[in-house]
C-alpha cells in the first residue's frame, strides 16, 4: 500500500466504525473490497493488518451490538475473510479471538442486523474467502458453522442460498483434496470431519424426499461433479448413487430439473463415465421416467456426451425427436413417418403434453426445435442424421401456425388449433429450418421449404420478429442452393424461387413497419454479397423494382432503415447493381447522383446511424476503386472529409481518418507494419514519388481534417488522428524523403515541420489511456469516500 | 392458491440496474433490464444467472417490460437479449421505444470505444434488440420512475383506482419532501442570472435526454421575459436527436406546451444555439449545456477545465453522479483536483447541486398508493433506510402490507382471482334453447355482456344489459350522397330510383313509403334538389354498419346513373 492511501485509511475506518456515518455510495464499499483483494493477493495480509492497526480495530467493531451498519457489516466481514485467506494471517485473526467473534454466534449470526440479507451474504462470502487453507477447516467444523450454512441454503433470498450451496461445495473440495494419500476410504468415518457432517448432511436431505431439500442436495452435487475431479469422487457417487436411484421411485419425482443436471453433470465427469454400467442405467431409466418436456435436456445432453453405449444414445435420440415425431403422424402420413429411428412414433404422453395446452404445446415444440438445432452441427450429432423427416416436420410445423395445413387426424385438427398464429412456435421453427439447410435434403422436401418461406414472407399475418427470421432461413437455404452442374450460375429451382421472391421482398420493403423493412434491406445486403456476380441472380435483380426501391428508402422516416438503405445501395452499387446503372443512356449523370445521394446523407441526416453507413460504403468505394470514385479520387476524398470534418458523431469523424488513411495508403504505398490499421490495399498503383503524394494530400484537405481531429474532445477520434499523422511522418521522413520534398516549391512544407514539431508519441501514450475521467486509484477512492462524508444527502443516487 | 411472487435482482433495496422478476398467474415477467453506472465489470448488469438456470431463457420467461428509457431501467436489455439469449418480446411504450437505442448507442459508444471494454454489445445487437420491441400505448409510469408534479415537458404520473392486488413503486426519494419545483426552478434562474450579471461563465453539465430539454425551456423563457443578452449555447451530439423526438412524441407531453407548439415550437429555441468549443474562449458572460453530465469525458470536462479557474464562473450540476468523475468530486467539496499527469487543477469557479431528477418524492409516492388502493404495496428502487421510514408510513396509513425485498429476496403474495359471475336466467334458457346443453366434456361457448353492478358480475344479455344499466343503444348509421342528374322533381326521381333498385336487386325487400323516400333492408334513399343547380338531385344513402357491404354496393350503383327512363 502506498503512503498516501496509509494515511487516509485510519480516517475512512473511523468513519466506517461510526454508525452515524453514513457511508457514500453503494459501489464505494465493492471497490474498497476490489482494492483490498489485490493488495492481499500481491502481498502478505499480516503485515498489512500490523502496519494498518486501524483494520484490525474496524473489524473488532463487528463485535460491538448495534455497532454496524447492516452494509459495512457486510464489508467487515468479506473483508475478514479476505485477509484471513491467508494461513498466517488467519492464525494472527484466530489468536485475537476475532474470527470466532465475527463468524460465530457472538457475531452478526445472533443480533438483529442477521435479518438483513446483505449481512448473511458478506457471512457467507468471507467464510468463502477464508476456507483456502486446511486449517480452516477445524474452525469451520467446530462452531456450528456448517450447521448455519445448511440452513441458508433455504434462505429467503436467491443470491444467499445459492452462495450457501456453493459455500458447502467449495468446503467440501477442501477437506477432501487435504490427505489425499493413497485411495480414498469409501467409509465416511475415515474422512475428514467437514466432509462427514457436509455428506450426511446431503444424504439426510435425499432421503426426506421433500423437493426444496433435495434440490439443494442435488444442486451441490452437480457442482461438486462439475468441479472437482480427484478419485474421491468415485467413493462420493458410489456412496449417494443408490440414494438418488432411489429418487427415481417416487412419484411425482422430486426436483427433476435438478436431477438432470446431476446425472449430466456425473455423466461428464472424467472419473466416472467410462466404466460405470450403473450410472447408463439410471441414465436410460430417469430418461423413461421423465416428462417429455424434461426429458429434452436430459436426451440433449446425452447425445452431446463424447462416449456413452449406442442403446442410450439411441434411447436419447428417440426421446428427442418423439414430439417431431407426433407433428408427422399427426399431419397425415400413413402408418408412421418414414425415416425417423425404429421406434419413435409419437407416444400417447408426448401427444397428451401437446394437446394439454397452448403454452404446454408452444414449449414442449420450442425446447424440441432449439435442442436440435443445437445438435445439428455437432460431430456427435446421432447418425445417420434424418434429414429428410426433419425437414418435413419443420414445414409441418409451420404449416400448422399458419393454418395452410390439412391435417388429416384428429389430433392434427386439434394441433392445428392450438398453434394457429402461435409467434413462439414459429420462430422456432424457423430457426430449426435455416440451421437445417446446412444440407440438402430430397428435392420434393426442398420444394416444400421454399414454398412455406414464401407462405411465410408473404402472409399478412407474419409478425415483425417472425419475418426477420423467415428472412433469415430464406438467405441459408439460397445460399447452400446448389449450383447448375458444368456452370457457376444457380440452378434453375433457385432461380424459379428467386423470381417468386423478389416481388415478395419488394412488397416488403414497403410494409408499414420498420422492423421489415430493414429486415428486407438486411436480407437484400446479404444476398447481394454473397451472389452478386452471378447473371441469373443479376437479371432476376435488375428486373425487378428491388434496388429503386432501396434507394428510395434512404429516405425513410426511421434512421436505422436509412442506414440500412445506404449499405445495401452501396453494395449494389459496388456490384454494379445499382437501380439505374441498367440504363446505358443515362449512365454518367445518374451515377454521379447516388454519390451526391449517399454525400447529402453525410451532410445532412440528422442522425448518426445513416451517416455512420455512408462514410463506411465510402471507405469501402475507396478501397475498392469503385468506378465512382476512381473518375476522380480527389475530390471524392476532399468532398467526404469536408462533410465528415464538419459531424458532431465522432464515429463518422473517426471513420473520416479510416478513409483518410486508406487514401494515405493508397498515396502513399502500404502502410508500413508498425501502424496499427493495417488497410489491404490493393498494390495496382505505386506510389508516386512523395512530393507529389503530399500535394495530393494538401489538396483534398487530409492535413486540415487530421490536425483538427488530433484534438477532438473524443479521444479515439484523437488517437486514430495520431496514428495516421504517426504513419505520415513515418513515410515522409526517414528514407530521406522529407529532403525531395522540400526541394518542391509548392510542398506543404509548413505541415511536414508542424509533424516534426508534435510530439506525437508522447501524445499516442497519453491517449492510449482512457478518456474517460474517471479516477480509479485507491486514492481517489479513499478521498472521495472521506470527502463525501458530511455532504451526503445532496448528491442522491439517481437515475441515468 | 395462486399467488405473485416477485423477487428483484436488481433495485432491491438500491439504486441501479433495476431488473424485477414476477410470477403470476403462471407467467414470469421481467420488469426493467437495467445497468449501473458505477461499474465496468459484470456487476453492472443483473445476475442473469439466477434465471438461465431455470431452462432455457426464452422458455422460461414470458415477456420483458420496459418501464422507461433510462439506462438504469433499460441498459442491459441488448445483452440479456442478444449475449445471453433471451429472445421473446419485450414491450415499452413508443417514446421509450424511440429513445431507448439512442441512450444505449451512447452507452456502447463510451464502454467499447472510450473504455475500449471488449465483450460488450454491439451496434447491430442494439438494433436487433429493438426490433423486438412490441411499442405498446400504456402511461409508461406505472412501475418505472415517476413524478407528481407537472414537468415543463412532461405531464404528471395519474393512476386510476384499479385497486390492483400489488403496486410496485420506486422510492428514490422516500424521505424527502422536496422543495416545491417552482421553488427549484426560481433557485437555478437565480444562480444562473447572478453569475451572468456579474460577467461570469455558467457550465450545465447534463445527459442529452430529459432534464437537458426542461432546463433550456426554463432558460429561453427566462432570457424572453427579462431581455437577457448573454448567449447560451448547446452542446450539440444526441441532443439534436433528443429533440427531435421529443417533436415527435409532443402528444406524450403536456397541455402546456402542446399548446405553444401550435404557435411556435417549443423545442425550436431563440436564444439557445449551437456551442462550438472556439467558444469557450470568448471573453464575457455565457451559459453552456454541454455533455456528459457527470464531468467525466467529453466536452463538459473540456470546459470545465478552462473555466475552474476564475472564481466569477459557475458550474450547476443537475443529477446524480458516480464515484470517481470529476462530477462527484467537486460535489462532495474536493477544490485539488488531481488531472493527467499528476498536474492539478484548482476549482475556483462556484460548484452548485440543484435536483431536478424526475422521481416523486414521499408526497407523491403517498398521493399515487392513495389513488391506486392496491392491497399491497412493494418498493423499489431505493436506499434501505429510507425505504423503512416510507414503509412504516403506508402501513399506518393505509393499513395495507408494504414489503421493500433486497436483491435475491422473494416476496410471496397470495392472491384470489376466481371471480363469482351470475349468469342471467334469460341469457341461459336462450343459449339452451339453441341447442344441446353443454356438459363438462364439451364446453360451449356462451356470448353475453359482462356489467358489474353492486359490487358484483353478472353476465346477460346486451338487450338486459342496457336496460339494467340504464343505457339507450346507439346506433352507427354511414351517410353519403350521390349527384344525379336529373330535372324532374325530387320525387319523381325517388320513383326512379326505386324502380330501377327493384329491378336489380330481385333478392332483397325494397320498398318506397309513403314520405317519398326509398328503403332496402336498412339503407333509407332520399332524394333532394340541388341548392344551386335545378338540373341535378341529390341523393341521401344512409345504412347501419350492419349493412355495410350492401350499403356500399348501392352507393356504387347509383353512382353510375339510372338508367334512361322513356320521356
Amino acid at each position: 500500500m502506498d503512503p498516501e492511501c496509509s494515511q487516509l485509511l485510519p480516517a475512512l475506518c473511523a468513519v466506517l466504525a461510526d454508525p452515524r456515518q453514513p457511508v457514500a455510495d453503494d459501489t464505494c464499499l465493492e471497490k474498497l473490497l476490489d482494492w483490498f483483494k489485490t493488495i492481499t493477493e500481491a502481498g502478505s495480509s499480516l503485515q498489512l493488518l500490523q502496519e494498518n492497526p486501524c483494520l484490525v480495530e474496524l473489524l473488532c467493531h463487528v463485535l460491538k451490538p448495534q455497532g454496524l451498519s447492516a452494509r459495512v457489516l457486510s464489508f467487515s466481514l468479506r473483508l475478514a475473510g479476505v485477509f484471513a485467506a491467508q494461513e498466517s494471517c488467519f492464525q494472527y485473526l484466530q489468536q485475537a479471538e476475532l474470527l470466532p467473534g465475527l463468524f460465530g454466534e457472538a457475531g452478526p449470526l445472533g443480533q438483529a442486523a442477521w435479518s438483513a440479507p446483505t449481512v448473511r451474504s458478506g457471512w457467507i462470502q468471507g467464510l468463502r474467502s477464508l476456507a483456502q487453507h486446511p486449517s480452516a477447516l477445524p474452525f469451520l467444523a467446530d462452531c456450528g458453522t456448517l450447521d448455519t450454512i445448511f440452513s441458508l441454503q433455504g434462505d429467503s433470498s436467491l443470491f444467499v442460498a445459492s452462495a450457501a450451496g456453493q459455500l458447502l461445495v467449495h468446503i467440501l473440495g477442501l477437506s477432501l483434496q487435504g490427505p489425499a494419500e493413497g485411495p480414498p476410504s469409501p467409509q465416511a468415518c475415515d474422512w475428514p470431519v467437514c466432509a462427514q457432517k457436509i455428506v450426511g448432511h446431503i444424504e439426510g436431505s435425499l432421503r426426506s424426499m421433500a423437493t426444496p431439500q433435495v434440490t439443494q442436495a442435488l444442486n451441490v452435487l452437480t457442482t461438486t461433479f462439475g468441479h472437482c475431479h480427484g478419485p474421491w469422487m468415485q467413493v462420493l457417487w458410489e456412496r449417494l448413487s443408490p440414494l438418488v436411484a432411489c429418487l427415481l421411485q417416487e412419484d411425482p419425482l422430486p426436483a427433476a430439473h435438478s436431477l438432470v443436471d446431476l446425472l449430466l453433470s456425473v455423466a461428464r465427469s472424467p472419473v466416472l463415465s467410462s466404466s460405470d454400467c450403473g450410472l447408463w442405467e439410471t441414465l436410460a431409466q430417469t430418461l423413461r421416467r421423465l416428462s417429455p418436456a424434461q426429458a429434452g435436456p436430459l436426451a440433449l445432453g446425452i447425445l452431446k456426451l463424447q462416449d456413452c453405449p449406442q442403446a442410450l444414445r439411441a434411447q436419447a435420440f428417440g426421446v428427442l425427436l418423439q414430439p417431431l415425431a407426433c407433428v408427422l403422424t399427426a399431419a397425415d402420413q400413413a402408418p408412421g413417418p418414414p425415416g425417423l429411428p425404429e421406434g419413435t412414433t409419437g407416444d400417447s404422453v408426448t401427444v397428451d403434453t401437446l394437446l394439454s395446452s397452448k403454452s404446454a404445446c408452444a414449449g414442449l415444440l420450442c425446447q424440441t426445435l432449439a435442442h436440435l438445432e443445437l445438435l445439428q452441427p455437432l460431430p456427435q450429432r446421432p447418425s445417420p442424421w434424418p434429414q429428410a423427416p426433419l425437414l418435413g416436420a419443420a414445414v409441418t410445423i409451420l404449416r400448422f401456425c399458419n393454418g395452410s395445413a390439412a391435417p388429416a387426424s384428429d389430433v392434427g385438427g386439434r394441433l392445428c388449433a392450438i398453434l394457429a398464429g402461435c409467434v413462439r412456435v414459429q420462430r422456432a421453427a424457423l430457426d430449426f429450418l435455416g440451421a437445417l439447410a446446412q444440407e440438402t435434403g430430397p428435392q420434393e422436401l426442398v420444394t416444400q421449404v421454399s414454398a412455406v418461406l414464401l407462405e411465410y414472407l408473404r402472409s399478412p399475418d407474419s409478425s415483425p420478429t417472425v419475418l426477420k427470421k423467415a428472412f433469415q432461413a430464406t438467405l441459408r437455404w439460397l445460399l447452400s442452393s446448389p449450383r447448375a452442374p458444368g456452370c457457376c450460375d444457380l440452378d434453375p429451382d433457385t432461380q424459379l424461387f428467386l423470381r417468386e421472391l423478389l416481388p415478395v421482398l419488394r412488397k416488403r420493403l414497403c410494409s408499414p413497419c420498420w422492423e421489415v423493412r430493414d429486415s428486407g434491406l438486411e436480407f437484400l445486403t446479404q444476398v447481394t454479397r454473397h451472389w452478386g456476380g452471378q447473371a441469373g441472380f443479376r437479371h432476376a435483380l435488375l428486373a425487378s423494382e428491388v434496388p429503386e426501391l432501396a434507394e428510395q428508402l434512404l429516405r425513410d422516416p426511421e434512421s436505422y432503415v436509412r442506414a440500412s438503405a445506404v449499405t445495401a445501395v452501396g453494395q449494389l452499387s459496388s456490384q454494379g447493381l445499382h437501380a439505374t446503372a441498367a440504363s446505358p443512356e443515362q449512365l454518367g449523370g445518374q451515377k454521379e447522383s447516388l454519390l451526391a445521394e449517399l454525400l447529402h446523407v453525410l451532410s445532412t441526416d440528422s442522425e448518426g446511424f445513416p451517416r455512420r453507413a455512408a462514410m463506411q460504403v465510402f471507405t469501402e468505394w475507396l478501397r475498392d476503386r469503385h468506378a465512382d470514385v476512381a473518375e476522380d479520387t480527389e475530390r471524392f476524398v476532399a468532398r467526404v472529409l469536408q462533410a465528415a470534418s464538419r459531424d458532431l458523431d465522432w464515429e463518422v469523424r473517426a471513420q473520416g481518418l479510416e478513409l483518410a488513411l486508406v487514401f494515405l495508403a493508397q498515396t502513399l504505398g502500404q502502410p508500413s507494419a508498425r501502424c496499427p490499421y493495417a488497410v489491404a490495399a490493393p498494390q495496382a498503383t505505386p506510389p508516386g514519388p512523395l512530393a507529389q503524394a503530399l500535394r495530393a494530400l494538401s489538396r483534398v484537405r487530409l492535413f486540415e481534417f487530421a490536425f483538427r481531429a488530433l484534438f477532438d474532445c473524443d479521444r479515439p477520434v484523437a488517437q486514430k488522428s495520431c496514428d495516421l499523422l504517426l504513419f505520415l511522418r513515418a513515410q515522409a521522413t526517414p528514407s530521406g524523403g522529407l529532403q525531395e520534398a522540400e526541394g518542391s516549391p509548392d510542398v506543404p512544407e509548413a505541415v511536414l515541420a508542424v509533424l516534426r514539431s508534435l510530439d506525437l508519441e508522447g501524445l499516442r501514450g497519453a491517449l492510449a489511456e482512457s478518456s474517460d475521467h474517471v479516477e480509479k486509484s485507491p486514492q481517489s477512492l479513499l478521498q472521495d469516500m472521506l470527502a463525501t462524508v458530511g455532504v451526503r444527502g445532496e448528491n442522491q443516487a439517481d437515475c441515468y | 392458491m395462486p399467488e405473485i411472487r416477485v423477487t428483484p435482482l436488481g433495485a432491491g433495496q438500491d439504486v441501479g440496474r433495476s431488473c424485477i422478476l414476477v410470477s403470476i398467474g403462471g407467467k414470469n415477467v421481467m420488469l426493467d433490464c437495467g445497468m449501473h453506472m458505477g461499474f465496468n465489470d459484470d456487476r453492472r448488469f443483473p445476475d442473469f444467472s439466477y434465471i438461465t438456470r431455470n431452462g432455457r431463457l426464452t422458455d422460461f420467461l414470458d415477456c420483458v417490460i420496459i418501464s422507461h428509457f433510462h439506462l438504469d431501467h433499460c441498459g442491459a436489455l441488448p445483452y440479456f437479449s442478444e449475449m445471453v439469449g433471451y429472445d421473446g418480446p419485450i414491450y415499452m411504450t413508443h417514446p421509450t421505444q424511440a429513445i431507448c437505442p439512442i441512450l444505449l448507442e451512447d452507452y456502447r459508444k463510451i464502454a467499447v470505444d472510450k473504455k475500449g471494454e471488449a465483450n460488450f454489445f454491439t451496434s447491430q445487437m442494439i438494433k436487433d434488440c429493438m426490433k423486438k420491441v412490441v411499442a405498446v400505448h400504456l402511461h409508461q409510469t406505472v412501475q418505472g420512475d415517476y413524478n407528481m408534479t407537472p414537468d415543463r415537458h412532461l405531464g404528471a404520473a395519474w393512476i386510476d383506482k384499479c385497486r390492483p392486488n400489488l403496486l410496485i413503486t420506486e422510492s428514490t426519494y422516500a424521505t424527502t419532501i422536496r422543495d416545491s419545483k417552482r421553488c427549484r426552478e426560481r433557485d437555478f434562474l437565480k444562480k444562473v442570472h447572478e453569475t451572468v450579471e456579474r460577467g461570469g461563465k455558467v457550465l450545465i453539465p447534463v445527459f442529452a435526454l430529459g432534464r437537458a430539454q426542461e432546463l433550456c425551456i426554463l432558460l429561453e423563457t427566462f432570457w424572453e421575459r427579462v431581455n437577457l443578452k448573454a448567449p447560451i449555447y448547446f452542446s450539440t451530439g444526441l441532443t439534436e436527436k433528443a429533440n427531435h423526438y421529443y417533436k415527435l412524441f409532443i402528444t406524450w407531453t403536456n397541455q402546456k406546451i402542446r399548446k405553444t407548439f401550435v404557435q411556435r415550437n417549443m423545442f425550436e429555441f431563440k436564444h439557445i444555439k449551437a456551442f462550438d468549443r472556439a467558444f469557450a474562449d470568448n471573453p464575457g458572460p455565457m451559459v453552456v449545456f454541454a455533455t456528459p453530465g457527470m464531468l467525466h469525458a467529453g466536452q463538459s470536462l473540456q470546459i470545465f477545465r478552462k473555466w475552474a479557474g476564475n472564481e466569477k464562473n459557475m458550474v450547476i450540476m443537475p443529477g446524480y453522479c458516480v464515484q470517481g468523475t470529476v462530477g462527484h468530486k467537486i460535489l462532495s467539496g474536493q477544490r485539488k483536483l488531481e488531472m493527467e499527469g499528476r498536474q492539478v487543477l484548482e476549482v475556483k469557479m462556484q460548484v452548485e447541486y440543484m435536483s431536478f431528477s424526475a422521481h416523486a418524492d414521499a408526497k407523491g409516492i403517498m398521493q399515487l398508493v392513495g389513488q391506486a388502493e392496491p392491497e399491497s404495496v412493494l418498493l423499489v428502487h431505493g436506499e434501505a433506510k429510507k425505504m423503512e421510514f416510507l414503509k412504516q408510513k403506508i402501513e399506518q396509513e393505509f393499513r395495507v402490507n408494504c414489503y421493500m425485498p433486497a436483491n435475491g429476496e422473494t416476496v410471496t403474495l397470495p392472491t384470489s382471482p376466481s371471480i363469482p359471475v351470475g349468469i342471467s336466467l334469460g341469457l341461459l334458457k336462450r343459449e339452451m334453447a339453441q341447442g344441446l346443453l353443454p356438459s363438462a366434456k364439451k364446453p360451449r361457448l356462451l356470448h353475453g355482456t359482462l356489467i358489474m353492478k353492486d359490487s358484483s358480475f353478472q353476465l346477460v344479455s346486451s338487450e338486459q344489459a342496457l336496460k339494467e344499466l340504464g343505457l339507450a343503444e346507439h346506433q352507427l348509421r354511414f351517410t353519403c350522397r350521390v349527384h344525379l342528374h336529373d330535372s324532374r322533381k325530387e320525387q319523381e326521381t325517388a320513383a326512379r330510383v326505386y324502380s330501377h333498385l327493384k329491378s336489380v336487386l330481385k333478392d332483397h325487400c325494397v320498398q318506397h313509403l309513403p314520405d317519398g323516400s326509398v328503403t332496402v333492408e336498412s339503407i333509407l334513399i332520399q332524394a333532394a334538389a340541388h341548392s344551386e343547380d335545378p338540373g341535378t338531385k341529390v341523393l341521401l344513402v344512409s345504412w347501419t354498419y350492419q349493412d355495410e357491404e350492401l350499403g356500399s354496393y348501392l352507393t356504387s350503383l347509383l353512382k353510375k346513373g339510372l338508367p334512361q327512363a322513356p320521356s
